[in-house]
């Protein structure tokens, strides 16, 4: 905020006066003795600073070598929609995902996080990551307030099943999603995705 | 047990129980499945189709159920008035705003034996769409019944040691302006 412009310190110089120039000040003839100050006064200025915190190195990874931090921690099959301490490490604060080039996540982890995060916005575990709307911004038409859980498809794109089809041509509801397939299952049932 | 008394024993075999179950943030069908289950008398090794041993239940909450998937938009429940031209086709998200206890009693329904008992079950059967019971309901229930899904945490219900115990999995690189 309080940086000099170049262009400005050169020309005093040159003109041998030295000027405590500010990049908000206006240019002017200062004679050294008296002391002019402008309209745009310096008590209008915000100082900014910015801090770079110093994180405390918390536990290891059990498998460093890996390029992965989800392969790194050796959570390939293991995560879920439920598992929001785990996703929300991954989402900015209006709910997006951050990029891949940044987390340094593989193609399909970043693809299966992804799907989840969305998964879980929509089953409302994610309360406070929601996009920042403005004040006076009224919905045009009222949300139904419904809960649901494992929603692959987004709300508004779906239409309603008017006829099912008969049994070996039957419309399903698809339910979690296909990628989420080769997760650990402890127990004997298969997974089920077609309701 | 060869402890309790005859009367005792007789008793609690054949009484009629009341049963509750919670249906906020459950799927609809398991818990028609567990209402069939104990109104048809299946729960009972005394079971007999005849014998008329059913038990009531109370299901509250019906208002928040929770569908999986995209239900709430898909699923269609149909109906025919017995007019020409009557024949209505209303979503889940419809009918359940028009009707909180429809998707519950329907489940319900659709799911005990289709003979002349079943109407009778369906009267031991009792919905309620909030918590609120009437006092004569309330005063005869004798069990809660777990839930058949276990509620997932919101990210505000985690206390801040768990989220503190639970470790960064990356770092993120100094020029990067996070969120």
């Amino acid at each position: 905020v309080g940086a000099a412009s170049p262009a400005l310190s050169s020309q005093c110089k040159m003109a041998g006066v030295t000027i405590k120039s500010n990049g908000l000040k206006k240019e002017s003839t200062i004679n050294p003795t008296r002391t002019l100050t402008l309209t745009l006064s310096l008590s209008h200025t915000l100082p900014i600073e910015g801090q770079i915190l110093e994180v405390p190195v918390g536990a290891q990874p059990p498998n460093p070598t890996a390029k992965c931090p989800i392969y790194r921690w050796n959570l390939q099959n293991k995560y879920n929609y439920t598992d929001v301490l785990l996703l929300s490490q991954f989402i900015r604060s209006d709910g997006g995902m951050l990029p891949r080039r940044v987390t340094g996540l593989c193609p399909e982890e970043h693809r299966k996080i992804a799907i989840c995060v969305q998964m879980a916005h929509r089953a409302g575990l994610l309360p406070d990551h929601k996009p920042k709307l403005p004040e006076d911004h009224v919905p045009k038409r009222p949300k139904p307030e419904l809960n649901r859980y494992l929603t692959r498809w987004s709300i508004d794109s779906v239409k309603p099943i008017y006829k099912t089809g008969l049994k070996w041509c039957k419309k399903r509801m698809p339910v979690g999603h296909p990628i989420l397939k080769n997760n650990v299952r402890y127990g004997v049932k298969p997974l089920y995705i077609k309701h | 047990m060869s402890s309790f008394s005859r009367s005792a024993q007789q008793w609690a075999t054949f009484a009629r129980s009341w049963f509750l179950i919670d249906a906020r943030m459950q799927p609809p069908g398991k818990i028609a499945t567990m209402c069939s289950i104990r109104l048809q008398g299946k729960h009972k090794p005394i079971y007999h189709a005849l014998s008329d041993c059913g038990d009531h239940v109370v299901v509250i909450n019906s208002k928040h159920i929770a569908f999986s998937g995209n239900k709430w938009e898909q699923k269609v429940y149909s109906s025919h008035t017995g007019y020409p031209g009557g024949f209505k086709q209303v979503t889940a998200a419809q009918l359940h705003h028009k009707d909180p206890k429809a998707i519950v009693r329907l489940a319900v329904y659709g799911m005990l034996p289709r003979n002349l008992h079943r109407r009778t079950m369906m009267q031991r059967l009792h919905i309620f769409s909030e918590d609120e019971l009437p006092y004569d309901i309330q005063a005869n229930l004798t069990e809660e019944l777990p839930q058949p899904r276990e509620i997932p945490k919101k990210l505000s219900e985690y206390t801040q040691e768990e989220i503190d115990a639970f470790p960064r999995l990356w770092t993120p690189p100094e020029d990067y302006k996070m969120k």
